[in-house]
């Protein structure tokens, strides 16, 4: 039975308001006084300025306005704290008692605040006056300490009061009222000690009172603590922290709660009965909200309450206390009672976790009220799964200035988000970004200057264009990529006992061709010898365990790099965080085997034999019993056919992400997800299919984009990069990767490789790589700590996103290495040869570094650095302090 | 594999949030404290016998029999005479006498199993060693020390938390020595900060050659300076940006610290260098020591692993292995004696440990022989056949000491006969990680997720710490 107390809130806030300024007001001269005695002195507070013997230093205005922000804020929070608590206990079911008990329980957390104040207030004063027992703020502190001991008794009752109306339970409650409880107990001991010592006043006497005093006070740091947790849930307090634990398997899961996604305001509208489809969809949707909030204690691994909401039966059949599910009637179904409680509340669910969002309720309301639909052989798993084939929505209509198909589906999105386009970014910014993103080079001073002097409107798409076109360049540049994607490496473990084959050449001959991304796909998936090293994965020595057999390895990596999903769960055991089952990674593997491969379940035998198919089987079907060759051959048509929308999908989003710093789907791996615009996926999906599988058409569509020549966005948390909340405006920030970051120096200082660590040498010998190039390019040399330390990756495995994240080893390869100080010294060697003014010398660093000339402080603070003559160590200073600016570091 | 790190890992162990329980919420604290188990070490040194030490000829002697002429392979269990321990009973192998007088101070294990990988590669086992995951795997499984770097951080905020000394990358199978010393997964930050070589161990951690102090100063007050004036605002909240600063301010912290000293052995006064002096080795004893003094977290010194080289005796065993002895006996009994007398002992692990033994005539182990890499003749009659020179897995050899462990224990026992295997208490590579774990106090589960699904310190997390080892 439910009921409302009736009580104003108003009432409640005009209380607690006097209250506080009781608290504050009877300790005069030391409640208010207190506060702005510390807060007006002009030193740092010290024990001794409290006393209130010593004058009070008048204040500032500023201080003056401070303190009295202070006070005004402990008005405004409480409140708004008395109206929150009050919305959640009206909220809260009461069971029949006389209701005054229920009402002065009710007081509980309008009476906590009086031993929470006085009791700390007299800590602190206690504290404050450690010297002198004595002291002029004496009085005011036994007034503290014995209104705090019996308000505080007074508390425990009436909590005691309100935690038997039976509403409360669990682990955080349990924790409060026994710190509750154990506060007041030694609140009331120091009470008593104070009382005695002033009839026996000694030393130890006052040692003892003011340790248990202390540790009163910190008793009331945690029951307090708990206490609220009770009241605004379990993670209020550190929720907001970065650092807030999150329920990791779940909130990993691909595409968030899929209430997001559907559009559930038709059904609620649709009048009449659903369609097969939208029965089967909503019933996806429904069961996806179950498996993120309650699979964790109502599944097959742990069945709480004797309930399981992960089969069609058992969530019909309910739990020990019957059925959960009334089809039809949401208002009468038990779950969702449950779901509806207050936080906090005993019967509140989910027990663990976040409490579900309004809309994912909604959902399930809906769901109910509809019937419950679950349709048999509902196929589809509960992970959200992104649709197989491909879809070219229409095209927007083109609107001034925005002609090119990404601005159109970009300026939906913006319309939509209710944000504004900005003007695009200036020559500099630009010329600067394409080169990298390009040909993964710095611009040099002339390029800038070239192309601030070219007056043509379309001089950005020409540029682009002419970038493009550095056959050479673009391969180099884009071949680390690649490389990281297809675990590709000169060194690496499994050469040494032939167990590992490299497809460097392969790799950039293709890349230098502009290949097709479709023949690429073929020639990895049925490969010759220069590109076999993909699908023959890496083999060590030994015996391995069966989820590593290089037939594993390639589905694995086959899945991963070319297709964005995660097979290596599903190759031990059925996932848990996708769809895909161990019989399925296992068919999918079987293509690669040349003997029939056995099912192992975390590398037990099964005895039983894996199929051989795709992971679609619409796309088609592989001969069974057929060579490797041959299922090989058979693969790579099936798989890179347009009608395999994933493919195509997964590498447009891939070349999104390298160029605007996230994909339209992130992360990149996890193609399952959903994408902040799926028209815009989708349509260049298709778009890249049409215009012939070409890459380098694909970044010159996306490069002269206005969306591409936005602003950056600067990212504060990196936990928002992938989450669904993410709101695309522009690139993100980006820092420059080990390769361009050497490459960079390479071109403005001083080459940092030799041209003896070129590990693949594209133009055979040495003195013709010499003749096209200037300096060896990081993407051709071995990996080094130097680059270890700057995020290239070992290519162990498959890598797609690089860590954006700095770190010590990092600082200290960059601030101490040999590598980058020996090639500035080198550098600085030539510059204090060529320059013999500081004042030209610092331009110089300016132009040929950072490509613009120094302001006039950063010309001061450089000169500072010189005496009267070009000393090389300070160049070399000056440069090193350089190449370290986060303008040099980061492509803006 | 990840876009940032983060992301992807959200490391379970509530104790993470120990870590910024100043000022952060009570409640992350108090949980902490529930999970953890008590910590009885703060600091863990491995010192890695590479190249598979015979624990038969080391610290589980078995028969001796001296070397002559036309001696049947078959007859030798050991090539080496037993000698007396601290501890009564208790029998190391000659060339150990001055660890032997220690044996009162720790644990020795002689029923270490290695894994089955079948045909013997080294660097396999030591990567199985090290992360507690057989290779390969699907993603980049993480050193023990980078979990510890992780989940606990440094102990002095200017000594790396996980320090690798010893080991140049230039040897073969160098590759396969770096799929293992790294964090993988968990992100470089957490990775070995790498000391090839301890005699220039300073070299890390000073300004870069040919740089003073004053000068360094002056470049890094310059850096700060342009940072100030250079177009900064545009970048101000980016936390690339922001962690690339605070990056490079700890480096420079370190750089000038007082404690960098400690990675300076010219500073040891030179009686107590000369008894570390055995070689690389020793002297990577002496700055485990020193760093160990300065409020290191996890260290690891090797005798280094180059094929053929070190421990890894394929021929000339006997010569070999008492040339091994003598470079880590005096140094390994000096470190203990002088973290025992400053008091670092009662708080510092300290294991000795090898990815596998040898023996004479077994390849592999009783039941799974594999593929021997070594023609060893029935009948020696030249001194290079005398050794141990093939791979055994079965009844391996550790010690431990300090840090919550035993004193003057022996856990597990060897056959006296061969095969010289495991006949009591075997213990895996599993609850040897789990046992430092909980000496740590770190959970037994913890993990990080990364794409998508939890891998733990231990293979799904099950295994528990030999709780045997602990206590007295």
């Amino acid at each position: 039975m439910y009921y409302r107390v009736p009580r104003s809130t108003w009432y409640r806030i005009v209380v607690r308001v006097f209250l506080i300024n009781f608290v504050l007001l009877t300790n005069l001269p030391c409640g208010y006084k207190l506060f702005f005695a510390v807060l007006m002195s002009n030193n740092r507070p010290t024990f001794e300025m409290i006393k209130i013997s010593k004058p009070v230093y008048y204040p500032s205005v500023i201080k003056a306005l401070l303190a009295v922000a202070v006070v005004v804020f402990i008005h405004v929070s409480a409140i708004a704290e008395t109206i929150q608590s009050t919305e959640a206990e009206q909220a809260i079911v009461a069971t029949e008692r006389w209701w005054g008990w229920e009402f002065l329980g009710r007081l509980h957390p309008l009476l906590v605040h009086f031993p929470v104040t006085l009791l700390l207030i007299g800590a602190v004063m206690e504290l404050a006056t450690l010297r002198k027992f004595q002291s002029q703020l004496r009085p005011g502190i036994r007034w503290m300490v014995f209104l705090g001991a019996a308000s505080a008794a007074l508390a425990v009752l009436f909590g005691w009061l309100l935690a038997s109306s039976g509403n409360y339970g669990g682990d955080t409650f349990v924790l409060h009222q026994w710190t509750g409880v154990a506060t007041a107990v030694l609140g009331a001991v120091a009470a008593l000690l104070l009382w005695l010592i002033r009839y026996r006043h000694t030393y130890g006497l006052i040692l003892v009172y003011r340790g248990i005093l202390f540790l009163t006070a910190m008793g009331i740091f945690v029951a307090g603590h708990y206490g609220g947790s009770l009241t605004h849930g379990q993670d209020y307090l550190i929720g907001v922290t970065p650092w807030a634990p999150q329920d990791e398997q779940l909130a990993e899961i691909a595409g968030g709660p899929t209430s997001m996604n559907l559009d559930w305001v038709s059904f609620a509208s649709a009048s009449d009965s659903l369609s097969a489809e939208q029965e089967a969809d909503l019933n996806i949707a429904a069961r996806t909200i179950l498996a993120h909030h309650c699979y964790q204690c109502h599944s097959s691994d742990k069945s709480e309450g004797k309930l399981r909401l992960d089969q069609k039966e058992l969530v019909f059949k309910g739990g020990e206390s019957g059925p959960v599910i009334e089809p039809g009637n949401a208002q009468k179904s038990e779950l969702i009672r449950r779901i509806t409680l207050p936080a906090g509340h005993k019967e509140a669910m989910p027990g663990k976790g976040k409490p579900l969002q309004e809309r994912d309720i909604e959902l399930l309301k809906l769901w109910i009220d509809r019937g419950a639909p679950w349709p048999e052989g509902a196929s589809q798993g509960v992970f959200k799964e992104a649709k197989l084939a491909p879809r070219k929505p229409e095209l927007p209509a083109a609107t001034t200035g925005l002609s090119n198909p990404i601005d159109r589906w970009v300026n939906a999105y913006f319309e939509k988000k209710g944000i504004k386009w900005q003007p695009i970014v200036d020559d500099r910014t630009f010329l600067r970004r394409i080169f990298f993103d390009i040909v993964g080079l710095p611009p040099t001073p002339e390029d800038l200057q070239q192309f601030s002097a070219d007056t043509r409107p379309d001089k950005r798409d020409r540029i682009v264009e002419a970038l493009l076109a550095r056959n050479d360049d673009y391969a180099t540049h884009w071949t680390t990529f690649w490389n990281d994607l297809l675990r590709n490496d000169y060194t690496g473990t499994g050469y040494i006992t032939n167990g590992r084959f490299n497809i460097s050449d392969w790799l950039y001959r293709s890349l230098a061709a502009n290949t097709p991304y479709k023949q690429f796909v073929m020639e990895l998936l049925d490969p010759n010898e220069s590109s076999k090293g993909f699908i023959k994965g890496i083999e060590w020595r030994g015996a391995i365990n069966s989820s590593q057999t290089t037939a594993m390895q390639a589905a694995q990596n086959v899945s991963q790099a070319l297709l964005g999903l995660n097979l290596k769960c599903a190759s031990c055991h059925d996932s848990f965080v996708s769809n895909w089952k161990l019989d399925d990674a296992y068919a999918f593997a079987n293509i690669f085997s040349e003997k029939p491969l056995e099912i192992n379940r975390c590398d037990i035998p099964t005895g039983k034999m894996a199929d051989t198919r795709l992971l679609w089987q619409e796309l088609g079907n592989i001969s069974k019993d057929a060579t490797v060759k041959q299922k090989s051959a058979e693969l790579a048509e099936l798989l890179t056919q347009p009608d395999n929308g994933r493919l195509y999908r997964t590498v447009v989003n891939r070349i999104w992400a390298q160029l605007m710093g996230r994909g339209i789907v992130a992360p990149t791996d996890e193609m399952d997800r959903e994408p902040w615009s799926a028209d815009l996926l989708d349509w260049l999906a298709v778009y890249f299919v049409e215009e012939g599988y070409d890459i380098k058409q694909l970044i010159y569509l996306i490069t002269t984009s206005n969306s591409y020549q936005q602003p950056s966005m600067s990212i504060e948390n990196p936990d928002m990069i992938n989450s669904m909340e993410f709101v695309f405006t522009g690139m993100l920030k980006r820092k420059l990767t080990a390769e361009q970051f050497a490459d960079a120096v390479s071109t403005a200082i001083h080459p940092v490789y030799p041209i003896s660590s070129l590990k693949y040498n594209p133009y055979g010998g040495a003195e013709q790589y010499q003749r096209a190039n200037t300096f060896v390019r990081a993407s051709l040399v071995q990996n080094d700590p130097f680059l270890t330390a700057l995020g290239r990756p070992s290519r162990e495995n498959v890598t797609s996103v690089r860590d954006g994240q700095s770190n010590l080893l990092q600082a200290m390869e960059l601030t101490n290495g040999e590598l980058l100080n020996e090639t500035l010294a080198k550098g600085a060697n030539s510059w204090a040869t060529h320059y013999k003014s500081s004042d030209e010398l610092i331009r110089s660093v300016y132009r040929q570094i950072l490509a613009r000339d120094p302001t006039d402080k950063e010309h001061q603070v450089a000169q500072g650095l010189f005496g009267d003559t070009v000393e090389e160590a300070q160049v070399q200073d000056l440069l090193w302090a350089v190449v370290l600016l986060p303008e040099f570091q980061f492509i803006d | 594999m990840q876009y940032n790190r983060r992301n992807f890992l959200k490391t379970a162990s509530a104790s993470t949030l120990a870590a910024l329980a100043a000022g952060a919420p009570l409640s992350g604290f108090l949980a902490s404290c529930g999970a953890k188990s008590a910590a009885t070490a703060d600091t863990v040194i491995l010192l890695w016998m590479a190249g598979g030490m015979a624990h038969t000829d080391t610290f589980d002697p078995k028969r001796y029999t001296p070397f002559e002429k036309g001696l049947d392979s078959q007859r030798v269990l050991s090539t080496f005479k037993a000698i007396p321990t601290a501890l009564d009973g208790i029998q190391f192998s000659e060339g150990l006498e001055n660890m032997a007088t220690l044996m009162d101070k720790g644990t020795l294990i002689r029923s270490y199993v290695a894994a089955d990988l079948g045909h013997i590669l080294h660097s396999r086992h030591q990567y199985h060693w090290h992360t507690c995951y057989e290779p390969p795997q699907t993603v980049a499984a993480p050193h023990i020390g980078a979990w510890i770097a992780q989940e606990l951080g440094p102990k002095n905020p200017v000594i790396p938390a996980f320090i690798d000394i010893g080991q140049r990358m230039t040897v073969g199978e160098a590759e396969e020595l770096k799929a293992f010393h790294t964090a993988g997964f968990l992100g470089s930050e957490f990775g070995p900060f790498m000391i090839p070589d301890p005699s220039s161990g300073l070299d890390a951690v000073k300004p870069p050659a040919g740089m003073s102090f004053s000068r360094f100063e002056r470049r890094n007050q310059l850096y700060t300076e342009l940072l100030d004036q250079s177009p900064i605002g545009e970048y101000a909240s980016d936390y690339q940006k922001e962690s690339f600063r605070r990056s490079m301010e700890q480096s420079y912290r370190l750089l000038k610290s007082p404690e960098a000293k400690a990675f300076d052995l010219n500073d040891e006064p030179k009686e107590s260098y000369d008894i570390y002096n055995t070689g690389k080795f020793g002297l990577g004893c002496l700055m485990a020591r020193r760093l160990t003094e300065q409020g290191a977290r996890f260290i690891s010194v090797t005798t280094e692993y180059e094929p053929f080289m070190g421990w890894d005796t394929h021929e000339n065993g006997h010569v070999r292995t008492r040339d091994m002895k003598k470079l880590i006996d005096a140094p390994i009994a000096q470190l203990l004696k002088d973290l025992d007398r400053s008091g670092h002992l009662d708080r510092t692990l300290v294991i000795v440990a090898s990815e596998f033994s040898r023996d004479m005539v077994m390849e592999g182990r009783p039941g799974a022989e594999v593929l021997h890499q070594v023609e060893q003749p029935d009948v020696i009659n030249d001194i290079k056949n005398y050794g141990m020179h093939r791979h055994f897995t079965d009844g391996c050899s550790m010690l431990m000491f300090g840090g919550g462990i035993k004193k003057g224990f022996v856990f597990g026992k060897t056959a006296d006969e061969r095969p010289c295997k495991t006949i009591e208490k075997p213990i895996r590579i599993e609850q040897i990680h789990q046992s430092i774990y909980h000496a740590l106090g770190i959970d037994p589960q913890k993990h990080a997720v990364v794409e998508g699904r939890p891998f733990y310190t231990t293979p799904d997390g099950v295994h528990k710490a030999e709780l045997e080892l602990f206590g007295g």
